[in-house]
């Protein structure tokens, strides 16, 4: 066996994995051997160890030399020691056996006369410091806090004072009685080491937490004179004095003075040693940013006055325009979460956040659109979404597209300074957002549409989709939007001007029928867009039927649908089928059929964050539908006004998630009662089927709860059924307990399974529950589900 | 503050230094790890985006010197600006002591680069930052490891 070196030119040289293997797996056997042997030179070992860590580095095995590294470490030379230590710290970790082994070593090290060994030592514990460990070894530290005058072995000692105290929160008693004289010393290095003491005591020792809030004014003089030494080449990093002491001392504080303990006095100290530092640190340089980084989370932590949040949010300010990414970046990640104490000041940073939408980064371009939609409000909304819709337009990360375009229609509505700016931003944004419109922001739009009790408006609105729709047919969310827009409302524009390329040009049914040949055959469109288009290009066909006039539109609107009704998609050609009857009905009953829908409710919508931190606070919607007798709030976001497809699937994905998310729980309580009279013959019955009848037995309502029971019965008993499972969800602003009982489900054994419920909601509500009943029926398993509405009385 | 792990990886993904500051990872997540850091900050861009970036429960402070990028996982809470700095000034050190460092070097020394790493960090903390007083702690344990 050659040296390390040689080994790791070998390693290196290797030409191919296959090669590198084999090098690694003769040089690891070689070792494997070489530590069998009990007359094994010192000098031989320590070569071994040596490679031993290379091969831990390459990610290999290196388990069957833990032990031979503690014996290494328990030799007198400090080389020894040195590399012993290191094995053992890579080595081992908190967790294994084997750690008990080192108690003794780094016992009588921490003991030893010359400081690096004991510093080795020191180090090591630190490292792999395990409750074991600290609690057999945690007076070493203390006596070295006590006794030692070497700052070496002190500041060292201090940090794993603060290590053990995380480990083993019991050595509070041990260590924070001597904070208070560490803090007498005036090295920087222990006072950053006692720092972090203070954190750990504070943070797992909280009977002690009045006596370090009591330090503050300590660590406040510390701070002063710190800042007033000046300049002193040693602990300069790029213009500043020590950066690191500065944030260790300021976390330190904030740590404490978010406590109640902290006086009003320590307060103020606190907040004249903020401004001081702050006005004391230009910046310019990453040391100093750290710093006033680190000075601005402490103002916004701790209860600091109006004018320093003032001057935390300045200074985030003059963050934003610094080319350096990474202040910029924290610039950015620390406004947002400032906002909601001085939004007037961050508003004022308006022009420098939009400046950021154009950055390179992405992560700082998320931020600052994030920040920029936090910011709006009814006197700054036009410039900003002016700003997001053009970075909607050139943005080039296409996962905040849906992100832009729900937060801007949450904005729009919320602060919209009139109705025509209202949908002349709608119109932008669709214009800009290719695919990246959801659903329910469409039928939003829609329902916006037709809401909107102003002809004029209306007309204005219509017209512009249509022109917009002209001119660039492959925006998919504008095509779905103007199709069902001019289906509806065709003679609202008909007649009219519009303006293409500045020539003004009048809507007539050609153009009508010129704007949907473009969105048909549209070769942007993916296969599903095609087919979502279709389906409201056949409504909207079918509707114009009625409004159009010349036999030549009509005739082929006709053959528009008698195509589809050949189509490949089923959905499509069923649509196409049905309509193509419809349209032959006579144009008395089609008026009824074909007249406009009627206006829908609007929806709120919950505003998203990109960062899983909720940002925008929607109103509570409960307090609206508490009177209502809302079918289900559960169904609510359905979408009102698309053909019928869309909604029916909406529909079955929200009774799926109904049941997936309350399914388990209320399995859990869906025990069954044995049959102990039959009661079956009284309660409304709310399902029956060949196998089982349900009904329910209403008790009590009244005052905002109501109670029920729940029986199950066979309906044959010639049929064996068991493993019946109940499961009820109730709407949304209400609360369902599913309680008792014992016994059986199986009605075999028994002929009735009784069930007590219990709805807590708001008082005057109706209850209706959404039953699904599982059961085997003959050992063949049998699921229904259906709606109960039938008591008479509400909550 | 405190450093959950430092890793010094170079381009194509070796590890030239791995130092675990909390035992909350055994070795097979740990190998998983350095592979996902690298995977994620080498194909992050080096001029457009900023040094930091989320990465499980915390942040990435990373930065790339030559062809090595140095990594560590900090919390949500820490001052990424400051751990930033601590990682150039062990740069600073590493320059100095080898003189115009290179990955060679840091290959042919790794236990020398542990000592020097335990010397600035000590359990996830940066604890000595005076680069000549370093650097004088280091030339006198080289002198007596012989």
């Amino acid at each position: 066996m050659g040296s390390l070196k040689l080994f790791v030119k070998a390693v290196r040289k290797a030409k191919t994995i296959a090669d590198e293997r084999t090098v690694i797996r003769k040089e690891s056997a070689a070792i494997r051997t070489s530590f069998r042997d009990p007359n094994l030179d010192q000098t031989t070992r320590r070569v071994d160890i040596s490679k031993l860590l290379y091969l831990y580095i390459l990610g290999e095995k290196t388990h069957f030399g833990q032990v031979e590294c503690l014996k290494l470490l328990v030799l007198p030379r400090f080389a020894d020691k040195r590399l012993g230590y290191l094995a053992a710290m890579l080595l081992l970790d908190e967790n294994q056996e084997v750690l008990t082994l080192l108690t003794n070593s780094l016992d009588n090290d921490m003991k030893h006369h010359n400081k690096f060994i004991a510093a080795l030592a020191l180090n090591c514990l630190g490292n792999l410091a395990s409750p074991e460990l600290a609690r057999d070894l945690y007076a070493n530290v203390e006596e070295i806090l006590k006794l030692s005058n070497s700052v070496y072995l002190k500041k060292r000692a201090c940090v794993v004072a603060a290590k053990l105290t995380e480990k083993e929160p019991d050595l509070g008693d041990v260590f924070a009685p001597m904070i208070p004289t560490l803090l007498e010393d005036k090295s920087p290095l222990i006072l950053s080491g006692t720092c972090h003491m203070i954190q750990a005591v504070y943070n797992y020792c909280p009977s002690f937490q009045p006596d370090m809030v009591k330090l503050i004014p300590k660590l406040i003089a510390h701070f002063k004179r710190i800042i007033s030494t000046g300049y002193l080449p040693d602990y300069d990093v790029n213009g500043v004095t020590d950066p690191f002491l500065k944030v260790t001392l300021l976390t330190t504080l904030r740590t404490l003075a978010v406590n109640a303990n902290c006086t009003a006095d320590d307060q103020e100290q606190l907040n004249d040693i903020l401004t001081q530092v702050v006005s004391n640190h230009d910046s310019g340089k990453n040391a100093a940013h750290a710093v006033l980084y680190e000075c601005v989370k402490t103002i916004f932590a701790v209860n600091s006055d109006q004018s320093l949040r003032v001057l935390g949010v300045n200074i985030l300010g003059k963050f934003l325009p610094i080319k350096d990414n990474n202040t910029r970046y924290v610039a950015l990640e620390m406004l947002l979460t400032v906002i909601d104490h001085e939004p007037l000041a961050v508003q004022r940073n308006r022009a420098t956040i939009i400046s950021c939408l154009a950055d390179g980064d992405i992560s700082i371009r998320r931020r600052a659109l994030e920040l920029a939609f936090a910011i709006i409000n009814e006197q700054n909304i036009r410039v900003l979404l002016r700003e997001i819709l053009s970075f909607l337009g050139s943005c080039p990360d296409v996962e905040l597209k849906p992100y832009i375009t729900s937060q801007l229609t949450i904005c729009a509505a919320k602060y919209a300074p009139n109705e025509k700016w209202h949908f002349d931003t709608l119109t932008r944004m669709l214009k800009l957002s290719d695919n990246h419109v959801t659903p329910d922001i469409l039928s939003s739009i829609l329902a916006l549409i037709m809401r909107c009790q102003d002809a004029e408006l209306k007309k204005h609105v219509i017209s512009n989709l249509v022109q917009a729709g002209l001119e660039d047919p492959a925006q998919y969310g504008l095509a779905l939007v103007t199709v069902w827009s001019v289906g509806e409302y065709a003679d609202l524009i008909l007649g009219s001007n519009i303006e293409i390329d500045g020539q003004p040009v009048a809507v007539d049914e050609n153009l009508l029928l010129h704007l949907f040949d473009l969105f048909s055959n549209n070769p942007n469109y993916s296969e599903q867009e095609s087919t979502q288009i279709l389906l409201y290009m056949l409504t909207a066909a079918l509707k114009l039927s009625a409004k159009m006039h010349t036999a030549s539109a009509i005739e082929q609107l006709r053959a528009f649908i008698n195509l589809k009704s050949t189509d490949n998609n089923l959905e499509v050609q069923t649509r196409a089928l049905e309509y193509k009857q419809l349209f032959m009905q006579h144009e008395s009953s089609k008026q009824g059929l074909l007249a406009r829908m009627p206006a829908p409710p609007i929806k709120e919508r919950e505003g998203l964050s990109l960062q899983g931190k909720a940002k925008v606070a929607p109103p509570s919607a409960s307090t609206s539908h508490s009177t209502t007798e809302d079918l289900l709030n559960l169904l609510d976001d359905d979408v009102p006004s698309q053909p019928q497809s869309a909604t029916q699937q909406n529909n079955n994905d929200l009774l799926s998630d109904i049941f997936g998310g309350l399914s388990t729980k209320d399995t859990k309580n869906t025990n069954t009662m044995p049959a102990t009279q039959d009661l079956s013959s009284n309660g409304i019955e709310g399902f029956k089927n060949s196998h089982l009848r349900v009904a329910f037995i209403p008790k009590q309502f009244g005052n905002g709860e109501a109670t029920a029971d729940v029986e199950i019965t066979a309906v044959d008993h010639g049929v064996s059924i068991d493993r019946v499972q109940i499961l009820i969800a109730v709407p949304k602003s209400q609360k369902l307990t599913i309680t008792t009982t014992s016994g059986s489900d199986s009605l075999v054994t028994s002929n009735v399974i009784r069930q007590s419920l219990k709805v807590v909601g708001a008082a005057g509500s109706k209850l209706k529950l959404r039953v699904k009943l599982k059961y085997n029926a003959n050992q063949s398993e049998h699921t229904d589900q259906f709606d109960f509405a039938k008591f008479t009385s509400t909550l | 503050m405190a450093i959950q792990y430092l890793l010094i990886l170079n381009r194509q993904g070796k590890t030239r230094l791995a130092k675990w500051f909390t035992g909350s990872y055994n070795e097979e997540e740990r190998q998983g790890l350095i592979e996902d850091v690298h995977r994620l900050v080498s194909t992050r861009d080096l001029k457009d985006q900023s040094n930091f970036v989320e990465f499980h429960e915390g942040k990435l402070v990373y930065r790339r010197y030559a062809g090595l990028y140095f990594v560590m996982l900090i919390d949500f809470v820490d001052n990424e600006l400051s751990v930033l700095e601590s990682m150039h000034f062990l740069v600073e050190i590493l320059d100095s002591y080898f003189d115009n460092v290179c990955e060679l070097d840091l290959v042919f020394n790794f236990h020398k680069l542990y000592m020097i790493v335990d010397e600035i960090f000590l359990g996830g903390e940066p604890h000595q930052m005076l680069k000549k007083q370093v650097l004088r702690r280091l030339e006198y344990i080289d002198s007596i490891s012989l």
